[in-house]
């Protein structure tokens, strides 16, 4: 009895009226251009923020009644932190801190309170000749500006220590070690092993393609299952499903909206790109040369972009699948939050895991994640921009993906069959297995 | 119930739509019961029940869109399975429409779905519209329309493909006199075309002035189904149509005359039912003694609301209880299915 219509050329017709039917819309095109701005200015939120950095000279005031020993914290602190990117023509760079001695501590501390220093490093010496160095400051304590002034302290204990060597002891100057961190899950590109300035560029490059996949994944997900619960309610659904079967509805519906939605993310990202691709040249342009050498490195390359590309498509899929089988399940697009909340659950524990992948974390439950659907897009899309993923990995979490998305395809077409027809139910669980079977 | 094709030799080769023993059950309730009826080719056919007694689950068997647990439903001698969606035009009960698209494109755009090539959809489309005095509605919103006007425009869209059966649920709700005179003069236009036309509805007077058979379902069942003129001689009942000079309603003593057991009241008059060997011209007599000035007498055969009554048991618009599927081989489907398909 029952009639397998081929998916084309419906799914196509359909797919087109989807396309067009959103792309005209007026909120389409205003969230486009608004999105297209902030995408922009994400972009080039390194470059400005680096803009104003050079502007600004953040200043930390040194406070000792040890007239030497101030002098030597200035000197070393200013050393650590003023470290000019390599290449830099230092006769023009300009130092990003400004380490004063500051004999009045109680002026010092009222400039602190004001936002006028951003730190105040106390030196004194106590009784048992060991040195108290205290740093009072308004930013994190963990931060980087923290840490270095917590090396330039043993630094200047040591400094200090020396000082007491015999007079005829034959020491050369005091160098400031070079240090750097050689972690071992780092990024690859071509097999070359990122360097940590790169590898950080990856990280903040990863948190937007997470977030941009994990917002594009639920809005255009939801964008399918609004569409299907508005058929439904406005009862367009009675016509459509003598014209059209379930799959041909289904994929047009997958088809069309995906590609709406690939047309807004492509006009969203496309310029960023652009401006992260030549984000050397547009600084240098801005900044000059000696500050762009200190800009950050995108770390972008046509192969993340492809990956990015491929598990977005698939995720969408996945997902888009999934709403538009729960967007034929109510009358109404109201009842869709309720309905929808489980899965969309499921997309915020990949986001969740995937932003703990990039800060990082590289337990088992990430290594899991990253090949299990529907968490794999998030996550496997994060280990590639911060850890190494091996060929066969990659390989075998896309291919689980497709099982999944095929399995879900199945499944999703006999509930959209049985769903299409119910009116005036309440959404559940037990109406959603009920009707799948009786679809068969 | 008499076929068609042993009564015209033109069509011997059609055999129009066989509903074949269609049984289907929702969970525990039973939808369809084993319900047989043919649907003669070229005709306009009333499909005729209170709300659930089957008739949307039927249609949407043959659309395809839901399956049958038993029985078959055939066209010409296929099933409706090996048949390709064109085949039907589906008018559904539920009307709607793509409220932000124009009414051209909306048309265009089934009719596509359909395999209908889009120029040639467009200038049908066109056509169509002038046809039911909406031209210039073409390029407006369907949200724009009136309720009459998006019936009218659903309308086009089930039959723009130009399918062999249209498959209406109630087509006649919500229109207006003039644009229902409209809608059947495309019924008749799409029926001399060869066109088979399937329609449900609770408005008999319509149903009566359309259709040349009909078939009755009950929960289900088939009651009664054939040509309506044969029915309406099957019943063996005769009635008169009685109008009155004087202040409307009808008296209530018209229920008390000999020979007559029921009275029903409608817009354009009274209906008396006569008992078996009930006499008109003394019914007739009796009413003029009671000073009564009949200005109409006419012994008719039942109209298709009163057969339906008769059948049924109560009036088409009494919604059907369901019944479980343990209550039904009991249940109170009433008539009989001897006047389908043997």
């Amino acid at each position: 009895m029952a009639r397998r219509d081929p998916l084309l050329p419906n799914a196509a017709i359909i797919a087109r009226r989807e396309y067009r039917d959103r792309v005209r819309g007026p909120l389409y095109v205003a969230s486009t251009i608004v999105l297209m701005a902030l995408a922009l200015l994400v972009a080039m939120s390194p470059i400005g923020i680096r803009y104003f950095d050079r502007q600004a000279v953040t200043h930390i005031a040194v406070v000792s009644t040890d007239p030497d020993l101030a002098l030597q914290a200035v000197a070393v602190t200013d050393s650590l932190l003023n470290v000019a990117p390599p290449g830099t023509d230092r006769t023009k760079w300009e130092k990003a801190f400004a380490i004063d001695n500051v004999a009045d501590g109680a002026a010092a501390e009222r400039d602190l309170a004001r936002g006028r220093l951003a730190g105040i490093l106390k030196v004194e010496r106590l009784p048992t000749n060991q040195l108290d160095i205290v740093f009072r400051t308004s930013g994190p304590p963990d931060g980087v500006r923290s840490q270095l002034v917590g090396f330039a302290a043993i630094a200047v204990g040591i400094l200090d220590w020396t000082a007491g060597l015999p007079p005829d002891a034959q020491l050369g100057a005091f160098q400031t070690p070079a240090f750097r961190i050689e972690p071992i899950n780092t990024p690859t590109d071509n097999g070359r092993a990122l360097d940590p300035q790169e590898t950080a560029s990856r990280a903040f490059l990863g948190i937007v393609f997470v977030v941009l996949l994990f917002m594009t994944v639920v809005i255009y997900g939801m964008w399918v299952a609004t569409g299907v619960a508005a058929e439904k309610s406005s009862r367009v659904m009675e016509l459509m499903i003598s014209a059209a079967s379930p799959r041909q509805m289904l994929a047009g519906k997958v088809v069309g909206i995906g590609a709406a939605g690939l047309t807004q993310y492509l006009a969203i990202v496309l310029p960023a790109l652009a401006v992260l691709a030549f984000q050397d040249r547009i600084a240098e342009a801005i900044l000059g040369p000696d500050w762009a050498a200190g800009a950050p490195i995108v770390g972008l390359t046509p192969a993340l972009l492809l990956g990015y590309g491929a598990f977005f498509l698939l995720g969408f899929s996945l997902f888009a699948l999934i709403y538009a089988a729960m967007g034929s399940f109510v009358s109404r697009p109201d009842d869709l939050q309720t309905l929808s909340l489980p899965f969309s659950l499921l997309a915020v524990v990949g986001y969740i895991s995937a932003i703990g992948a990039l800060g990082g974390g590289a337990g088992p439950w990430i290594t899991v994640a990253s090949f299990l659907p529907p968490f794999s897009p998030f996550v496997m899309l994060a280990r590639l921009m911060v850890a190494a993923v091996q060929p066969w990995e990659l390989a075998l979490s896309i291919a689980l993906l497709v099982a999944a998305i095929a399995v879900v395809a199945v499944i999703a077409a006999r509930m959209y069959a049985a769903g299409v027809l119910l009116y005036g139910q309440r959404p559940g669980l037990r109406a959603f297995v009920a009707a799948a079977r009786r679809a068969g | 119930m008499l076929r068609p094709c042993e009564r015209n030799p033109a069509i011997l080769a059609r055999v129009g739509l066989e509903i074949d023993h269609v049984t289907k059950r929702f969970g525990a309730t039973i939808a369809l019961d084993g319900l047989t009826f043919d649907v003669p080719p070229g005709e306009v056919f009333g499909f005729l029940g209170a709300n659930g007694a089957g008739k949307t689950t039927t249609m949407r068997i043959c659309l395809g869109i839901v399956a049958p647990d038993a029985g078959q439903i055939r066209w010409n001698g296929l099933p409706v399975g090996d048949l390709p969606r064109r085949t039907w035009g589906y008018l559904p009960e539920e009307r709607g429409l793509y409220p932000r698209m124009t009414v051209l494109d909306q048309l265009v755009y089934y009719a596509s779905l359909y395999g209908r090539p889009p120029d040639r959809a467009r200038r049908e489309a066109l056509a169509w519209l002038s046809r039911f005095r909406i031209p210039d509605y073409a390029d407006r919103r369907a949200e724009e329309l009136s309720k009459g006007n998006q019936q009218k425009v659903q309308f086009i869209a089930a039959i723009l493909h130009d399918p062999d059966v249209l498959l209406m649920d109630e087509p006649f709700t919500g229109l207006d006199p003039i644009n229902l005179v409209l809608l059947r003069e495309a019924f008749m236009e799409l029926r001399d075309r060869g066109r088979t036309l399937i329609f449900s509805t609770h408005q008999m007077e319509a149903a009566e002035a359309m259709c040349e058979s009909v078939a009755i379902v009950d929960y289900g069942r088939l009651v009664a189904g054939g040509r309506l003129r044969d029915l309406k001689r099957a019943s063996g009942r005769q009635w008169i149509r009685l109008a009155l000079d004087g202040p409307s309603p009808a008296p209530d003593w018209l229920a008390d005359l000999r020979g007559v057991d029921a009275v029903r009241r409608n817009a354009t008059g009274t209906e008396l039912e006569l008992q078996p060997g009930g006499q008109p011209a003394a019914i007739l007599a009796e009413i003029l003694a009671r000073g009564a000035t009949v200005a109409e007498f006419a012994v008719v055969e039942p109209s298709l609301e009163a057969l339906f009554i008769e059948l049924v048991g109560r009036p088409a618009e009494d919604d059907v209880v369901m019944l479980p599927a343990s209550a039904s081989a009991s249940g109170p489907a009433p008539g009989s299915a001897a006047a389908g398909r043997a």
